[in-house]
């Protein structure tokens, strides 16, 4: 950076100030090929919807919200009650908002206005001359970001080692697509343009008459222009942080589109910049909702009141029958340990009911081992855990030399012949000597045939731990299970993938705690770990007695078809007829699950689902965690029983055994901001699949390894497809943020948060719901602030629950 | 086996398209069932008649208009075999689409309208069947109409469409001039007299009609842009549409071949397409884009082999061709996992200019013996034949430099070589197949004229060249000077840009 912001002078220091504003306002995406749910809006948590809405309506054009006529069905139908209206007027802190619940009524009746963003140059000038420059911008760029950000799709891609900013402007001195299109000069301006990305964007700042004040959301606007190639660049930038580095590539990509605007506006003569002016003037107001927003924002707010009283009612009664029931439960004989993931709830519920000697619990997928985990065949280790932490423990296939050897020389020579098929002249030899064979492939697709892979050999530490540091860390995920005692002779530990064809968004059906993987590898492991002597002595040490004829089983459920593979062998134990039992019950589980799930998928019958999972036409393989809307913290008993229709993450806590309230703390900053994220994720892509999906599956091609486009090119699409949330006639993502319950003091919750500023703004701004839970009973409501709200005054007690709570 | 079934594969998908008239939108209860039910009577017409076409010889139909032969077969039996693929892929892959009953209706009246083209007996049907394909594909690819690129794109295929059509009705009056007839079998005929001057005309047009519907250079600009329409028409396009000027050409080979003009244009323009399209596809980075630049590719390597009169060859190449680039299409979305299993084995081993050099002789000897054991077996190859052979050596010396570069372990060089011979075997297998099941049907190769050799040497020297800097290719690709090059290439050399330029392609008001 030739210009130090430190020693700029204070108009050059705004800028770049605001730049970097901008850039922190665009949500990062991660590559395809390990993708987890990001929040859309967390560039925004510092605000509140109806404010990010205005935000996002003037940078993105987008309304965040369910439509109005939805909303008016929905009162209609009694779905949201008058009580939801007034609580969530009350609760709205906008002064703008309607005097009283007939003025809500009143501006109900009205559709808001569509959102339009602010005009780019481009855009004005194409109403000018007639030429879609937005398209030719979004074309001659994609091209080059396709090739810059290209991990090993096409043969031929940019010389590497240059920064976006200069590798774009190597390129665009060559490109004469622009030129072609009328926009005379442009190599010339971009070979003149300055040679860092900060002088560039000083440079066009000044030319365009962007204020300090007007820089924020025009900068935003311009990288919302970017779509989902932005939010790539913040990727590599959000992973830089986490290494501890920093990476600008946003900031270049906001220098390259300006140095875009500048030639545009330099073309577009008199008239185009008279109008730009204005759009520069409208950029310096303040970011403030409009009545429209509020409104909406109070309608959403009323929507998740809804279901959350509905919730809370449904755990008053569960409470209820449960006071009535002395006895005590068998002591199981079975344990299985779930991810929290809202698809494992109807799995565990079926099973339980199945047998009562079995006990399941909630827990995030990765089981806590922070693992970089590298495949057979592979040099690379892929992070086997949440995106907001780092690996700590590396692993990799148990295999001998000569075995993993064998496995690199067959994937090497599968790549050579991959390359023998994309070459230049080679290709045609291809296509003559193997083409007919794809008859067979054809066939092969068509009918849903697919080799079954060999299960993978065991994972294994790749360097070993020592008797200390296995002890240490097993007693660090009991701990943070809220598993003290009580280990029944059989654990599984269950983690999740999802078995799909042939669909670029795989990875975002498998195990967002494990960044976006399957949570074989950790389940296997971390059951290898607790079976390991050298743990048990060293647990036991540590007051975890584990008894002797404990087995931990580490397996893998997979949400497509139900099935549950259980990775028994790894133990070297000899066969038990209690997993016999368990694999027969766990099968039964899964044809229950099955039978739940299946209505609620287009064209599927429970005995079809796993079909879908291989059949390689499949938009809509299953519903991955579409309906989320709550988050539970409780030990089992508050929940058990209660059919919550896949729709929320279970995770185990007892807040009496957690001294110090360390394992609340990590509920807390972890497994709830990552479903925060992934709630978020499917409300974004719900109401604002524009800015926040990646659209039409039926047109997705495939970039750089990356990423979808839709259609030709142009824009990366970052975001859930529309198929994953919608059926074709009605949203199946009924979009509410997540409401968060947790059976804990809520003195201790208020200290967490206390600590936790970053946590406490999105219960605060409104992106997550917080409720204590008392006995499995909503007790208080969180008030922004840091205040408690009883669940009586917060009009979450249904009269029936108060007499069923005195009886 | 009295009654010919070859001529009745049509009938069912297009009698399957009525029944969506009235159910064009969202899930039409059972009728996609009864599409795929449809197409899957219609292949199993068009097997079952090529086996009474294999047995029996061929069984002209309606007068004529049906050519029955075994070309009609082979042609008719691709396009049920893929049309079967694409409808059954449709069925769950357009669930919940507001138009799903429309799409299935134009899909299945497409591969209807194509399977009663490729059997013409009669220049007539051949010319009334392709502008009725173009309508339906036109629709189709205008099937999210609110898509700016997608009504571009299907601007830009009816211009190509219509302006091919044009010159084919072109074709079929000059040829009513001359012979007085449009049945293609008595105009094979007619052509062993000579070709009067108005006929010479008729075929320079029929070969250009070919080189639009084949998306050859410089009129490719329809075909890569066209990913705006959901994957299986893209499949349907790359793999059935897309071969019509072949099978024009094909149908009219001793025409053509009585043609050096048209044979001279065919193998100019074919084989600067192959590489032209080659060469793009390796610059583009979004894997339905880099398909599209590869069947501009293979279009135009089928058009050289045309231009070649390896007649039976092109039939191969495009029978082999639709197969693998239906499923490359069709399974376009496991593109992210293949790009992950490329990283994950570590760097590519470069080979140097000594392996380069050491492969291609390895190549060569490989396709020397195997030339020469077939030669043995089969007989004297053309000149032509030998040629083409030898553009094999290229491709195939590339997978072996591949397993010869100085960090490749032994393992892999073998598995290399060992896959080298495979391919080379299979290459022979298919074209003496080919041969057998086709050739009869169709000219031989001409004996070479000083023209015809002037031409086999330029295709040699440059798919030779082309091959040898591909193998070469890390040790320049990156460097400075090559990098404007690739902003060129990446940019299709910028043909479509003008084009779109020139018709108002960008302009905002017909996105509108």
């Amino acid at each position: 950076m030739l210009i130090a912001p430190d020693i700029a002078p204070a108009g050059t220091r705004a800028i770049l100030a605001a730049a970097a504003r901008a850039a922190a306002a665009i949500p990062p995406a991660f590559p395809l090929d390990a993708t987890v749910a990001v929040n859309p809006f967390v560039g925004q948590a510092g605000e509140d919807l109806a404010t990010a809405a205005a935000r996002l309506a003037r940078v993105g054009g987008v309304r965040p919200f369910l439509a109005r006529a939805e909303r008016r069905r929905q009162i209609a139908a009694g779905e949201i009650g008058e009580a939801d209206l007034a609580e969530a007027l009350a609760a709205s802190p906008h002064p703008g908002k309607p005097a009283d619940l007939a003025a809500l009524r009143a501006a109900l009746a009205a559709d808001p206005a569509p959102a339009a963003a602010l005009p780019t140059v481009a855009e004005l000038l194409a109403q000018h001359t007639g030429t879609d420059w937005p398209a030719l911008v979004a074309r001659t760029f994609g091209l080059w970001a396709a090739g810059h950000f290209d991990r090993g799709q096409a043969l031929w891609t940019p010389a590497p080692g240059l920064g976006a900013y200069a590798a774009w402007r190597a390129f665009a001195t060559h490109d004469l697509t622009p030129e072609i299109f009328g926009l005379a000069g442009f190599c010339a301006h971009v070979a003149a343009a300055p040679d860092t990305p900060e002088r560039a964007i000083l440079r066009a700042s000044e030319r365009l008459g962007l204020s300090e004040r007007a820089a924020e959301t025009a900068f935003h606007r311009l990288l919302c222009d970017l779509g989902g190639w932005a939010q790539h660049a913040r990727y590599l930038g959000w992973q830089a942080e986490l290494a501890g580095n920093r990476d600008e590539t946003l900031v270049e990509l906001l220098a390259i589109r300006l140095v875009f605007e500048e030639a545009l506006l330099a073309q577009g003569g008199e008239a185009v910049a008279a109008q730009w002016a204005r759009v520069a003037a409208a950029h310096v107001a303040p970011v403030a909702p409009s009545a429209d927003d509020i409104l909406d924002a109070i309608l959403q707010e009323a929507a998740e009141r809804a279901f959350q009283r509905a919730l809370a009612s449904r755990l008053e009664a569960a409470a209820a029958a449960r006071t009535g029931v002395p006895a005590a439960p068998p002591a199981p004989w079975m344990a299985a340990v779930f991810c929290i993931d809202v698809r494992s709830e109807p799995f565990r519920r079926a099973l339980e009911g199945l047998d009562p000697g079995i006990e399941t619990r909630g827990f995030a997928g990765f089981f806590g081992l922070p693992l970089a985990h590298r495949e057979p065949g592979s040099t690379l280790a892929d992070a086997h855990l949440p995106v907001l932490l780092t690996p700590g423990l590396s692993s990799r296939p148990a295999l001998d030399a000569p075995t993993e050897s064998r496995l690199f020389i067959a994937a090497r020579a599968r790549r050579a012949w991959g390359r023998f098929r994309q070459a230049a002249v080679s290709s045609f030899a291809f296509v003559e000597a193997a083409g007919v064979a794809y008859a067979g492939k054809l066939i092969a697709g068509s009918l849903g045939r697919r080799a079954t892979a060999a299960p993978a050999p065991a994972p294994r530490p790749t360097v070993p731990l020592s008797a200390d540091a296995k002890a240490e860390t097993a007693a660090a995920v009991l701990g943070a299970m809220s598993w003290h005692g009580g280990w029944p002779p059989l654990v599984l530990l269950l983690g999740h993938g999802a078995s799909v064809t042939n669909n670029p968004h795989e990875s975002a059906y498998h195990c967002g705690a494990c960044g976006g993987h399957t949570g074989e590898a950790s389940a296997r492991l971390l059951a290898a770990l607790l079976n390991d002597p050298e743990t048990r002595a060293g647990l036991a040490a540590r007051g975890l007695a584990i008894p002797e004829g404990t087995l931990f089983v580490g397996g893998l459920h997979d949400t497509t078809t139900d099935r549950v593979t259980l990775f028994a062998e790894d133990s070297g134990a000899p066969e038990r007829t209690d997993l016999a039992r368990a694999r027969d019950l766990l099968a039964e589980a899964g044809a229950l699950a099955r039978a739940e799930r299946a209505p609620r998928l287009p064209g599927a019958s429970a005995a079809t689902l796993a079909r879908r999972a291989r059949d390689w036409a499949e938009v809509r393989p299953e519903w991955g965690l579409a309906g989320c809307a709550a988050f539970v913290a409780a030990p089992r008993e508050a929940t058990a029983g209660l059919a919550l229709d896949g729709r929320a993450f279970l995770h185990c806590y007892d807040w009496s055994r957690d001294t110090g309230f360390g394992t609340l703390e990590l509920i807390l900053t972890a497994p709830v901001v990552v479903a925060s994220w992934i709630s978020l994720q499917y409300y974004g892509s719900s109401v604002a699949p524009d800015l926040f999906g990646s659209g039409n599956k039926l047109l997705h091609n495939v970039v750089g390894g990356i990423g979808v486009l839709e259609g030709n090119g142009g824009r990366l699409r970052a975001g859930l497809p529309w198929q994953a949330v919608h059926d074709g006639e009605r949203l199946v993502h009924p979009p509410l943020r997540l409401s968060v319950l947790v059976e804990a003091p809520r003195d201790a919750i208020l200290g967490v948060l206390a600590r936790h500023p970053e946590v406490a703004t999105l219960f605060d701004q409104g992106w997550l719901h917080l409720f204590a839970l008392e006995g499995g009973r909503v007790a208080a409501r969180y008030r922004p602030g840091g205040a408690w709200e009883a669940a009586g005054d917060a009009g979450l007690r249904t009269r029936e629950g108060r007499t069923a709570a005195a009886a | 086996m009295s009654v010919p079934l070859l001529p009745l594969a049509a009938l069912p998908p297009l009698l399957a398209a009525l029944a969506f008239v009235a159910a064009p939108g969202r899930r039409p209860g059972r009728l996609p069932a009864l599409a795929e039910g449809a197409v899957l009577a219609a292949l199993f017409l068009a097997l079952a008649g090529a086996v009474q076409v294999a047995l029996g010889g061929p069984q002209p139909a309606g007068s004529g208009l049906l050519a029955g032969d075994r070309i009609a077969a082979i042609l008719a039996s691709l396009v049920a075999f893929i049309g079967w693929v694409v409808v059954r892929y449709t069925r769950r892959y357009l669930d919940g689409e507001a138009r799903e009953g429309r799409f299935h209706g134009l899909l299945l009246a497409a591969v209807g309208t194509v399977l009663a083209t490729v059997q013409a007996g009669s220049l007539a049907l051949l010319v009334a069947g392709l502008a009725v394909t173009g309508l339906l594909v036109e629709r189709l690819l205008r099937f999210y109409p609110e898509r700016a690129e997608a009504v571009r794109a299907a601007r830009k295929f009816r211009l190509a469409w219509r302006t091919s059509d044009a010159l084919l009705l072109g074709v079929a009056g000059l040829f009513w001039v001359a012979f007085g007839t449009l049945d293609l079998a008595a105009l094979r005929e007619a052509a062993a007299g000579g070709l009067p001057p108005v006929a010479q005309a008729g075929v320079m047009l029929a070969a250009l009609s070919a080189l639009l519907r084949t998306a050859a250079f410089p009129v490719h600009g329809w075909l890569t842009e066209v990913m705006e329409a959901p994957t299986p028409v893209s499949a349907l396009l790359h793999a059935g549409i897309i071969n019509s000027g072949g099978v024009v050409l094909i149908l009219l080979a001793p025409l053509v071949q009585a043609s050096p003009a048209a044979m001279a244009t065919l193998v100019l323009v074919g084989g600067f397409s192959a590489l032209f399209g080659a060469s793009v596809m390796l610059t583009q980075s979004a894997v339905k884009t880099a398909l599209a630049w590869s069947t501009v590719a293979q279009m135009g390597f089928m058009l050289m082999q045309c231009g070649l009169g390896l007649w039976a060859l092109a039939l191969l190449h495009i029978v082999a061709h639709s197969l693998y680039k239906a499923h490359a299409f069709l399974a376009s979305g496991g593109a992210v996992i293949e790009v992950r299993d490329r990283r994950r084995p570590g760097p590519v081993a470069t080979p140097g200019p000594m392996a380069v050099t050491r492969a291609f002789a390895i190549a060569l000897a490989v396709y020397a013996a195997a030339a020469t054991a077939s030669g043995l077996v089969l007989g004297p190859k053309s000149a032509q034949a030998l040629a083409i052979g030898a553009i094999l050596v290229f491709g195939i010396a590339y997978l072996v430099a591949q397993g010869l570069a100085d960090a490749a372990p032994g393992a892999l060089t073998r598995r290399t070589i060992a896959a080298s011979v495979a391919a080379t075997l299979a290459y022979f297998a298919f074209h003496a197949l080919a041969e057998s099941v086709a050739g009869p049907a169709l000219p031989a190769p001409p004996v070479p004229s000083p023209l015809e050799w002037a031409l086999l040497a330029v295709a040699l020297l440059s798919f030779g060249a082309v091959a040898v800097a591909q193998a070469l290719f890390p040790l320049w690709a990156h460097h400075p000077a090559a990098a404007g090059l690739r902003v060129h290439l990446a940019n299709g050399l910028y043909v479509n840009a003008l084009l779109d330029r020139l018709t108002g392609g960008l302009g905002t008001r017909t996105a509108a």
